[in-house]
């Protein structure tokens, strides 16, 4: 099971790979370093710019930038105060007390350590997981691959937490976008409105540059943040060998954060500031000294950095074998595998075993690096790169958005409605709807329309045939259970926890 | 957009519900000419929309009804419409003028309309991003910019 494993080890340590892996890390720390971009946008802007590259290098960038910016976000925590990324919230809390206290080199340093830990620990669950799973899901014909398609949906919609009325509005809207088109069976046209360019669909890159990286370069033009004063020129930076002895103490943080970040990342909607937040709790309440906790507490950094690297790799699990991502990062990556002419889902696996494996080695390198790259870069010097003028940032940005959507076809119809889809994405970012179920809906609402035209075709038309064989029943008993468990454990807790207070 | 709507009907979400409504609605009419089996999704999908489309409006206008303020979209309206403009006249201007002029014109004016007014920075900031991008795109990839539609007529 693990052979393809080992089969794609050498294609990953080729120079090329191993630089995309180096130049995506080095890209994820300065993107999450400065705050109001993520991982999601940077990946989203640079997917269109991985069409001429080898599947496996284009991947390589991607895991790289995860990586890189999930511990790039708390640099600014760190010094600011202001978490580059939202998983970096929780490392505010301890963190920019300590740099208050002269100690921002240190906090670092506990950060990338950490944070390297936990993506170690994250790509390995999904090199031990994913394997296993796949093999289970290529058991699967078109009614179960159906089936799977809903659960995932629901899962996002669901889990993720927040107005579900507006979870099921997202879906619906991504479902609709993927139907938009010529009809993969009979070739009508549907929504066209006499377009040429829409008769193959909307490219799924369309759509995440314009929902996941418009918004934030708004964001960036509407309320430019001033960073005139981040405590960066005094961070008392020793060499990360000398600091590496006292963080040892940590070893337990980190094995309960990875385990921590591992789970929430496989969890459809959860996300790292989940998995952040839920180490740090459990970190302070095993603490022996928990008042000294929000004070600069090192072992708080270390807490929150772990599990919010620890959720990496593992989102990819469910992403890569069922098709089901983990996070809104994990979506966008799935989409930046189809425009590879990768299909997520259980046929990955069997397929392309070089590039699926080749990814999860990528992953693997990636948090290593970190290590390096990440501790060499938190110097004051990179520091300074925090006080870069935001307006021109936000400037460059939309130029690079552009060239990104205008480079997929070399037409600008497609930049008129990434501007369509950004001004929609806008909106519903400040209306609070959830963005994730949108591509998840662009990614599965094709693939769940095929695989059920197909499976009422084999049962010829007889609907019952969708739930047939057990499989399909405990999908279906599965995706029940995502869509009406949160309500009734809230019934549930909410009367057990009012009877106990009566 | 930042200052509370005087009629509940105004309010944003009410709003995005009532334009959801109205767009489903509109797609729903060329599915009525799609093939039963071809119009199953999307016509699920639209009367989906419209069916929570409505569950939000009444929803929103419970809270109005019952004195919720609604929460203010942006801290300044003007600042995000002048970006919304800037982008979309940047996009019109690749389309007419072509890449490299509207470029040129884009990143220091969207830069100093928002705040960075540091005319030498700004300069060698165009100067860079410009030849970054022939040096990546146009030398080493031989990617086509649009010239500008102006020019061809």
């Amino acid at each position: 099971m693990y052979s393809d494993l080992l089969h794609a080890l050498p294609q990953v340590l080729g120079l090329t790979n191993f630089l995309a892996v180096t130049i995506g890390v080095i890209a994820g720390i300065v993107v999450g370093a400065l705050p109001g971009l993520s991982a999601t946008m940077a990946i989203s802007v640079l997917v269109p710019f991985t069409f001429g590259l080898d599947p496996l290098v284009a991947l390589g960038l991607m895991a790289g930038i995860y990586n890189g910016a999930m511990y790039g976000g708390a640099i600014p925590a760190v010094l600011l105060r202001i978490p580059g990324t939202p998983a970096a919230v929780a490392t505010t809390f301890d963190g920019y007390p300590m740099a208050q206290q002269g100690q921002g080199g240190y906090a670092l340093q506990v950060a990338v350590v950490s944070s390297s830990i936990g993506g170690i620990a994250s790509a390995f669950a999904l090199m031990l997981l994913a394997p296993p799973l796949s093999k289970v899901t290529l058991l699967f014909g078109p009614a179960e691959v159906f089936w799977i398609a809903v659960f995932g949906l629901c899962s996002i919609i669901f889990l993720l937490g927040g107005n579900v009325v507006k979870g099921l509005i997202s879906a619906c809207f991504g479902v609709f976008v993927s139907v938009i088109g010529s009809d993969p069976i009979f070739g009508n046209d549907r929504y066209t409105f006499g377009y040429l360019e829409l008769l193959d669909g909307i490219n799924i890159v369309i759509l995440l540059v314009g929902l996941y990286a418009l918004p934030p370069v708004i964001d960036l033009l509407e309320a430019p943040l001033k960073t005139e004063n981040a405590a960066s020129d005094n961070l008392g930076t020793e060499p990360i060998w000398r600091t590496l002895p006292r963080m040892m103490r940590f070893w337990k943080t980190w094995i309960r954060g990875s385990l921590i970040g591992i789970w929430i990342g496989i969890l459809p909607g959860a996300g790292g500031s989940m998995a952040a937040f839920m180490s740090y709790n459990e970190a302070r309440r095993a603490s022996k000294t928990p008042d000294t906790w929000g004070k600069g507490e090192a072992e708080g950094v270390a807490a929150s950095e772990v599990a919010n690297n620890a959720d990496t790799a593992s989102a990819l699990i469910p992403a890569l074998t069922l098709g089901i991502p983990g996070t809104a990062v994990a979506a966008v990556m799935l989409g930046g595998l189809l425009i590879h002419g990768l299909q997520p889902g259980p046929m990955l696996f069997r397929d392309n075993p070089d590039v699926v494996f080749g990814f999860m080695w990528q992953f693997l390198f990636g948090a290593i690096l970190l290590l390096f790259l990440g501790g060499s870069l938190a110097t004051n010097s990179f520091a300074k790169l925090l006080k870069l003028p935001r307006p021109l940032l936000g400037s460059i940005i939309i130029v690079l958005m552009l060239i990104g959507v205008y480079s997929i076809h070399g037409r600008m119809f497609d930049v008129y409605l990434m501007l369509g889809f950004g001004a929609v994405g806008y909106l519903m970012d400040k209306l609070k709807f959830p963005l994730p179920p949108v591509v998840l809906g662009l990614i599965l609402g094709a693939f769940a329309e095929e695989n059920l035209r197909l499976a009422l075709r084999i049962g010829r038309g007889d609907r019952s045939g969708l739930l047939a064989n057990h499989t399909s029943q405990v999908l279906v008993a599965m995706t029940l259970a995502v869509v009406f468990g949160p309500g009734l454990k809230r019934r549930f807790w909410g009367n057990r926890n009012s009877g106990a207070q009566g | 957009m930042s200052d509370t709507p005087k009629h509940r009907f105004l309010r944003p979400e009410t709003l995005t519900a009532i334009g959801t409504i109205i767009v489903a609605a509109g797609f729903l009419l060329p599915t009525v000419d799609l093939r039963p089996l071809s119009a199953l999704l999307p016509a699920t999908m639209l009367v989906s929309l419209i069916v929570l489309g409505a569950i939000m409006l009444i929803s929103d206008q419970r809270k109005a009804g019952s004195g919720q303020a609604a929460r203010p979209m942006t801290k300044a309206p003007r600042r995000v419409l002048g970006a919304f403009a800037l982008v979309v006249l940047y996009a019109l201007g690749v389309d007419f003028v072509g890449f490299y002029p509207a470029t040129a014109i884009s990143v220091p004016l969207v830069a100093y309309a928002f705040g960075y007014r540091h005319p030498f920075g700004l300069a060698l900031a165009t100067l860079i991003v410009l030849v970054a991008i022939w040096l990546i795109f146009g030398f080493a990839m031989s990617q086509e910019f649009p010239t500008g539609r102006l020019w061809s007529m």
